[in-house]
């Protein structure tokens, strides 16, 4: 029994010390039987492994224990997962990312069965930029992040991560699964959305249902369901998506979602009354997929695209008429809505409370002010930027031996990666 | 029997009430209308076409038309027992009109006596169907037995022809896709460029009555395409273009492509203009004279519409119109909308030109409205309002529309009612778009980039393998979608 242990400790610190890790790994996944089998002794192994210079032992240690299917102390485990990614050796654990990322999807689902939210965020932060190469990589921990993040209502923690555009995507050893890449964007989409920056949730949206598919995914149903209604509010339409937009959307997924595709079409004809129509004849299904609020926030911005319409066509316009033309029930209520726009400076306007009418204006920007031509400036150099990388990743694939070989066309040997390189481009 | 009928098309001529019982009939067809004032004469008006033109005209009237149904069925019907051996057509029309005038007795009864006595129809002449039946089908016969006999002596000439005949005997019958088929035959058998166009000209003719526009199209292009003839006269030739020329607007029109149906309705040569198959000269002046007045611009409406000297005999024989399209010219558009107005229900009997004419008025009056504004930098809409007839509630909505459409550049002042014509910042509109394309430029390049490194990892969403147990990482959160890649389509 003990020796069994006392070998594996062994073997940690010799192959760690001596920078054996590939063999280490290997080890490790193959004692996992036997660590399982002494599961009593397993906190003493903890403690006499150092964090710091044998990470993959205790890594190997807190999986065994998070598989166990009656897990004796969780809360010492929870503590001790906790220390170890604060702790750990991010070199080291690198060796073992398919392990890693199992760990704190199990910390994760640990925490969220017993409902402490917040208490997993900072530990996941840490294990994200532990493991991460680079900033601008993707891992599959950020999706237990951002649900994590959600759960919890605190949702700044993850924006620092959904705010970096992800240009590399962390293999896992091959088990980062189309299903966590799915997630984080459909979580990401629902963060922006609670902050109301529908730009970006339309842009985490967009990326879910253009993820390359032959079969329908219930996270790109509902995340189609989300970008109907984003796309609406943001856009006034369903913006068209980009060609390589997966055949499924449109044959399977389209059909399921038919309430929605309704209020799309009713939504374009500008009637407000037919808008609430709809949207009582499918409360149940909206509801259902707790897209009710959304599909309010919906209604509310065909009311103001309304009013902009007529900010295209009147100069002056008094409330009544404006109450009569958008639908809205009192001149009143319309004079709600006008001060509102005017102060998210969405139309330019002055209302004049004396004989009740609107002015409208033009937009004062007259992209003359030092403001305007630092923000046109930072827009630019970003464009350069995206274009330099543009440039940088096709350099990479033209000096990829793999790719000259293939191109030159004297073998053709289909080497996954490189294919796919070249269809991307 | 022609004397009988003769009486009966006198006394229908009188103004007839309609009545509720009528209105009920047909509910169920699509965009159907009925149309109360027409002042059609109808038996000038039949006499522009001949063969299966006038029959579709003339029922397309008594289908939307009351005052003139029963007159229309009963020119139609006998049309059909003179000209043709279409039986079955004559036994549709025959049933129509007893149901006309059945309906009619009807309701006279109910309502009032000031109708004129109807004179019962005849029962169906079942002698002549079955007479008519026989000589079709000997006809018919003989027409086959001659044309194997050409195809046995092998004489191209002889053969083409014989498809004709039988072509014609077909469209006689009322066989239009069997008639479609024979005239598309001879082609194989035509030895000079003049054989060439009559086949066209044949295959068009079908594919009207068909209404099969793209086949129209395609055969007005072929033969088009063929070489003159040398020896034909030059008149003859234009005859044949000024036909295509017909055809083509009709499939254009036909098509909602307006525009190029103007144009070549424009093309067509006055003196040369035959057509009773398809066309009478007053319809080419009607189409020309709307699809111009719709698409055209001042400047091409004054070159090409009213400059042009051969066009204008057309506008002689529709003086209406004539004076719609000058008074459009010198923007009296009051007057030239109440015009148009008029003619509408004459416009709405017209098989053709039926299904377009609200479209076609509406960009008419799009068109003035537009050219109202369009030397004005602030109007008064209380006098625009009086120039086009309405209210100036009504134009408020219409130049709405109008503005947000794009067509004309302007506001309004609803406070003092006056439409002001807007100058566009081209400056800062330029600076607009280019921050909005910059904008989409990096949204688009940040997803390929992504999608890059998508593909490089091959993350694709697909079926569950079986190998796989789908518990293998536990559900994360129950109410939201716990397998992501859960198969729903077999």
């Amino acid at each position: 029994m003990a020796s069994s242990l006392e070998h594996y400790v062994n073997m940690v610190q010799t192959m760690s010390s001596t920078g054996n890790f590939t063999q280490l790994c290997d080890f490790i996944n193959k004692s996992s039987d036997t660590l399982a089998k002494n599961a009593s002794h397993l906190d003493n192994v903890y403690a006499t492994l150092d964090i710091q210079q044998a990470s993959l032992g205790v890594l190997g240690i807190l999986c065994v224990k998070f598989s166990l299917s009656n897990m004796p102390d969780l809360e010492t485990t929870l503590i001790q997962t906790t220390e170890f990614l604060a702790k750990c050796n991010g070199e080291h654990v690198r060796y073992a990312t398919d392990n890693y990322a199992e760990l704190c999807h199990k910390f994760a689902q640990a925490i969220i069965d017993r409902k402490m939210y917040a208490r997993g965020i900072a530990p996941l932060v840490q294990a994200i930029q532990k493991i991460q190469i680079h900033p601008a990589q993707l891992t599959s921990i950020h999706s237990s992040l951002c649900q994590l993040c959600l759960l919890s209502k605190n949702l700044k923690p993850a924006l620092v991560f959904l705010d970096i555009d992800i240009t590399d995507i962390s293999r896992e050893g091959g088990r980062f699964d189309a299903k966590d890449y799915l997630l984080y964007y459909y979580y990401g989409g629902m963060i922006y959305l609670a902050l109301k920056n529908y730009e970006r949730a339309l842009y985490c949206f967009e990326i879910v249902i253009t993820t390359p598919s032959v079969a329908v995914s219930h996270i790109m149903m509902e995340a189609y369901k989300k970008f109907t209604l984003v796309s609406l509010i943001l856009h006034g339409k369903i913006i068209s998506l980009p060609k390589y937009t997966p055949q499924v959307l449109q044959r399977y997924i389209k059909p399921l979602c038919q309430a929605y595709m309704d209020l799309a079409a009713v939504y374009l004809q500008n009637n407000l009354a037919d808008l609430r129509m709809t949207v009582t004849k499918h409360t149940d299904i909206f509801n259902r997929d707790n897209n009710m609020g959304l599909v309010k926030q919906c209604m509310t911005s065909l009311i103001k695209k309304n009013i902009q319409r007529l900010t295209k066509t009147f100069l002056t316009l008094s409330l009544a008429d404006m109450a009569n033309r958008v639908q809205l029930v009192s001149p009143k209520e319309a004079e709600k809505y006008v001060l509102h726009m005017i102060e998210d400076r969405e139309i330019f306007a002055t209302i004049n409370q004396k004989d009740g009418m609107v002015r409208f204006h033009d937009n004062p920007e007259n992209f003359n002010s030092p403001n305007m031509l630092l923000e046109l400036d930072k827009e630019m150099q970003r464009c350069i930027q995206l274009d330099e990388k543009l440039r940088d990743m096709d350099r990479d694939i033209a000096i990829n031996p793999q790719y000259v070989q293939k191109s030159s066309g004297s073998h053709d040997d289909d080497l996954p990666g490189t294919s796919g390189k070249i269809q991307a481009y | 029997m022609a004397a009988i009928v003769k009486k009966i098309l006198a006394a229908s001529l009188e103004p007839m009430q309609v009545d509720v019982v009528e209105e009920n009939q047909n509910v169920e067809e699509e965009q159907h209308y009925v149309v109360e004032n027409a002042t059609i004469d109808l038996d000038h008006y039949a006499s522009q076409y001949v063969g299966l033109a006038r029959l579709n005209r003339l029922l397309f009237i008594a289908e939307h038309c009351n005052s003139l149904k029963i007159e229309a069925l009963r020119m139609a019907l006998n049309y059909t027992m003179k000209t043709t051996f279409n039986t079955s057509l004559y036994q549709i029309i025959h049933h129509k009109l007893v149901q006309a005038t059945s309906g009619v007795r009807t309701g006279s009864n109910s309502s009032s006596n000031n109708l004129p006595d109807l004179a019962p129809v005849n029962s169906i002449d079942t002698q002549w169907v079955e007479v008519t039946s026989k000589k079709a089908a000997l006809k018919l016969e003989k027409l086959d037995t001659d044309l194997k006999n050409y195809k046995s002596n092998s004489i191209k000439e002889s053969i083409r022809r014989g498809h004709d005949d039988l072509g014609d005997h077909y469209l006689d019958c009322g066989d239009l896709s069997n008639a479609l088929k024979c005239y598309s035959r001879a082609r194989d058998y035509c030895t000079s460029p003049k054989h060439v166009v009559n086949m066209c000209l044949n295959v068009i003719k079908v594919s009207v009555y068909l209404q099969n526009w793209s086949h129209v199209q395609s055969y007005v292009n072929k033969a088009e395409a063929t070489p003159d003839t040398s020896d034909s006269s030059k008149d003859a030739n234009q005859t044949i273009s000024s036909r295509l020329k017909c055809a083509a607007g009709l499939a254009d029109l036909a098509t909602r492509k307006y525009k190029s149906a103007a144009k070549y309705f424009l093309q067509v040569n006055f003196d040369l203009c035959e057509f009773p198959e398809l066309l009478s000269p007053s319809n080419i002046a009607t189409y020309g004279a709307l699809c111009a007045l719709a698409t055209f611009d001042r400047k091409e409406l004054q070159v090409n519409v009213i400059s042009s000297s051969s066009f204008k005999q057309f506008l002689e024989l529709e003086p209406q119109l004539r004076d719609i399209m000058s008074k459009f010219y010198e923007s009296k558009y009051a007057s030239c909308l109440t015009l148009l107005d008029e003619l509408k229900d004459n416009l709405l009997l017209d098989m053709y030109v039926a299904p377009h004419v609200n479209t076609l008025y509406t960009q008419i009056r799009n068109r003035a409205l537009c050219q109202y504004f369009s030397p004005y930098l602030s109007a008064d809409m209380r006098k625009m309002a009086e120039a086009f007839n309405t209210t100036v509630g009504a134009l408020e909505d219409e130049l709405m529309q109008l503005i947000l459409d794009g067509q004309i550049k302007a506001r309004i002042d609803s406070h003092n009612k006056i439409l002001y014509a807007k100058d566009a910042d081209q400056r800062s509109t330029t600076f607009e778009k280019a921050l909005i394309v910059g904008k989409e430029y990096q949204r688009r390049t940040k997803a390929l980039i992504l999608r890059s490194a998508v593909i490089k990892c091959q993350i694709h969403v697909r079926h569950l393998r079986v190998s796989e147990s789908p518990k293998r990482r536990p559900t994360r959160r129950g109410n939201v979608h716990s397998t992501s890649q859960r198969q729903l389509y077999g």
